[in-house]
């Protein structure tokens, strides 16, 4: 039986003790935050052993094989650092810690204790990307991709989190290095990182204050970024984070020497771009009856996973999770590699560096700041 | 018409500090709007630096007079700003909560972690006489009432909070648990007022007793039960009162208002008076079947569904239920300061004005 423990227990650990709850061979002894309270009250709904305000404790009497941390990110890094040095296996939530320098030091420390990590990018794990991902290893795109595209829309709903960040000027996530981005871009970057091989590829961004949020007196806020990604004149990507555009998409695009593809995360579909071309006027006659026929099957896809009850709303999350567990178990590989943990760090870095000193120049002028990725440490 | 206490019969005076929390709120700022007009001249109210104080402030500066009001910012999350709110304050009208709020984590924080910090805040300083908590009918279980359909103060509270799937009403049943455990540990000298559903402009939504809007069809669920509406008016009145009144520390309060229509009623009118949209009366029978499979299967399915329907929920919300009002009228000589008519008549234009600037 593997012992699990959650620290913080915020709104995402009810997504994680649901889910951990589902898996078998798995015990959940121990819920912690420093707020008992917080900790209480998770307990109280989930089937959970103890509940702690003390991550020492926690770790001394309920003794746990994994924890999950989902603290804010500020805490992210002294947490894992704590529960990696008492032996314990870490899931940390995204995003993995404040910089790349903390998530160099956090994996190195894994590796020396012979322990494993990993990062919640949940949504690479659902059941289109995982399609997408078994494509790709097949060779559907004719070799390595050369060129992504991943949207991250994001919606500034009229109540709650968002208006409370809008008027607040302390809102813990003001306080992060890339603020609003850096709560949530990284699943969207961690898609391009997954297919590049340099540690270090060239960043280009381009970030702003919408008018929207210019207009309601916010100056700090920027939520619209449009990012080139390129190794080596090789392989590129853009990358581009929207609040006003719409639909807010979750789309990833890939296209390889012969074929492409396209994921949309909120549909859950993944359509196979063919790069051959039909003679004469089949090209605009088959193709479009093979799009409905993909989207046919992939509405007939998404149907069966949910008569055979595998189609829940953090599907993904548990397949991370399990796969994590079993990868400590059976001493197998990590579901997410290291290297790609480290890449969508360095990206994040430099994106809010260039525009940090973007906002600081006043400067206009995209072309004069692209920079690498810093090196690895 | 509104409620009267007699001065001898209040257990503070005017110039005594008064602390409003959730003050920049639907019910909030009408609560600070009634105890103007009765002439407290010492309140602090309590708002969130993101809370939108505009009606607050404008209250304020209409009725505030010779009033001292004082509009604090901070977060009841704080300790210490609990603390700060607190001193030197006689009565606390505690209205501050995680509304509308799914997620447990937020409606639990918003309205359990925070009275906690408050009453604590309280005992820190020695000068409360009283701290009115406010709370809702979802806490209510529905069933087993000793009355039949008839739900008054003394029915039982959910049990199992947990297993209704309602973030809102689990917040509401553990924040009663607090304030009893402080009442009986510390004697904090609390009185909890449960409102049905407050209504008015500020707050232009068809509550889901009445049904539920899906995919462009209304579901009507409530039939011909009467839907438990107190207007903001008079809820906040009864609230006030709860804080006035000598010799009922430790009493909960029901709050609804006189001649409530059914739900049928409700539905009519609204569509007569704000808009017309396409609606399917769910028999109860139905209703509770319906609840019944989603419960079983968001079980089965480990939660594919979210278990937001159930029969607990059903229980609470669309179960053919009478309301009350008797304990507040005979033990705070609550009266309603607006008809459920004039009531309606000023919530259906609200609605309309709001449609339009929609
Ligand atoms: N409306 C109803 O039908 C109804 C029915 C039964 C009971 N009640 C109860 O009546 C009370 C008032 O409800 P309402 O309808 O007036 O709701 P509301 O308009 O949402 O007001 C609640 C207030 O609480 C504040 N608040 C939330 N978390 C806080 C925190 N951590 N620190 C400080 N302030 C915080 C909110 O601030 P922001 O403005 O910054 O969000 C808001 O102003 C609540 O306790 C509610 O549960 C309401």
């Amino acid at each position: 039986m593997l012992k699990v423990a959650i620290v913080g227990c915020g709104k995402i650990a009810d997504s994680h003790a649901a889910q951990i709850n589902r898996i078998q061979g798995v015990e959940l002894v121990g819920v912690c935050d420093r707020e008992e309270l917080m900790a209480k009250q998770l307990h109280d709904r989930f089937s959970v052993k103890g509940y702690f305000s003390d991550l020492t404790e926690l770790i001394h009497e309920a003794h746990p094989d994994v924890v999950h941390i989902t603290t804010p990110p500020q805490s992210h890094f002294e947490i894992a650092k704590q529960c990696l040095l008492q032996g314990c296996h870490v899931y940390v939530e995204k995003p993995f810690t404040l910089d790349a320098i903390e998530a160099e030091k956090l994996i190195q420390l894994a590796e020396q204790k012979a322990l494993k990590i990993t990062v919640g990018h949940d949504d690479q794990f659902r059941h289109a990307a995982r399609r997408m991902r078994s494509l790709v290893a097949g060779g559907y795109l004719g070799g390595s991709p050369l060129h992504m595209e991943s949207y991250y829309g994001y919606e500034f709903g009229e109540l709650g989190y968002a208006s409370g960040l809008l008027r607040d000027e302390q809102h813990w996530v003001r306080r992060l290095p890339g603020k609003l981005l850096h709560n949530v871009i990284s699943h969207g970057i961690a898609r391009i990182a997954e297919f590049f091989t340099t540690a270090t590829p060239l960043v280009i961004s381009h970030g702003f204050v919408s008018p929207l949020l210019r207009r309601m007196g916010e100056r700090q806020l920027v939520d619209e970024v449009r990012v080139i990604v390129s190794e080596e004149e090789r392989v590129t990507a853009y990358f581009t984070f929207s609040s006003q555009m719409r639909p807010a998409l979750h789309q990833f695009r890939v296209y390889g020497p012969k074929n492409g593809l396209v994921l949309d995360q909120d549909n859950e579909t993944l359509i196979k771009l063919r790069g051959g071309r039909y003679p004469s006027y089949m090209e605009q006659f088959v193709p479009p009856l093979n799009f409905a026929r993909q989207y046919a099957g992939n509405f007939l896809e998404n149907l069966r996973l949910f008569l055979a009850c595998d189609f829940h709303p953090k599907a993904g999350m548990k397949f991370l999770i399990e796969s994590f567990y079993q990868s400590i178990v059976k001493s197998g590989p990590v579901p997410i590699p290291y290297r790609e943990i480290l890449l969508t760090s360095r990206i994040m870095d430099t994106i809010f560096e260039q525009i940090d000193r973007r906002a600081l120049d006043g400067s206009e002028e995209l072309d004069s700041m692209p920079s690498f990725t810093k090196s690895p440490h | 018409m509104k409620g009267t206490i007699l001065p001898e019969k209040m257990i503070i005076c005017p110039e005594d500090l008064i602390l409003v929390t959730g003050a920049a709120g639907f019910i909030g700022s009408k609560l600070v709007e009634i105890l103007l007009e009765r002439g407290f001249r010492n309140l602090r109210c309590f708002a969130r630096p993101s809370s939108n104080s505009a009606k607050l402030k404008s209250i304020v500066q209409r009725c505030g007079g010779a009033a001292r009001v004082e509009i604090i910012t901070g977060n009841l999350l704080s300790r210490e700003d609990c603390i700060a709110a607190a001193k030197d304050v006689t009565l606390v009208y505690h209205l501050a909560a995680g509304r509308g709020q799914k997620m447990y984590a937020d409606a639990y924080m918003n309205s359990v972690v925070t009275t906690r910090n408050l009453i604590e805040g309280c005992l820190h300083h020695h000068s409360l006489r009283r701290f009115v908590s406010i709370s809702s009918f979802s806490v209510y279980s529905n069933t087993g009432k000793p009355g039949g359909r008839l739900l008054d103060e003394s029915c039982p509270v959910e049990q199992h909070p947990e297993l209704r799937g309602d973030a809102y009403a689990f917040a509401k049943v553990k924040q009663d648990e607090l304030v009893a455990h402080y009442r009986k540990k510390f004697g904090v000298p609390a009185v909890i007022v449960r409102p049905g559903y407050v209504y008015g402009p500020g707050n232009e939504g068809i509550t889901g007793r009445v049904g539920i809007g899906t995919f462009g069809i209304f579901l009507h669920l409530g039939g011909s039960n009467r839907i438990p509406l107190t207007f903001v008016d008079n809820c906040a009145e009864a609230i006030v009162l709860a804080g006035l009144k000598q010799g009922v520390d430790g009493e909960i309060f029901n709050v609804v208002d006189d001649d409530l229509p059914s739900s049928r009623e409700f539905l009519r009118l609204y569509k007569r008076h704000v808009r017309r949209f396409p609606s399917v009366y769910l028999p109860h029978m139905l209703s509770y079947l319906l609840c019944y499979l989603w419960e079983k299967y968001s079980q089965w399915s480990e939660g594919q569904l979210p278990p937001v329907y159930s029969r607990k929920e059903w229980h609470t919300a669309w179960k053919p239920t009478r309301y009350t009002n008797e304990k507040l009228k005979s033990l705070l000589g609550w009266m309603p300061r607006v008809s459920s008519r004039e009531g309606l008549c000023r919530f259906f234009e609200s609605c309309k004005q709001k449609g339009r600037h929609a």
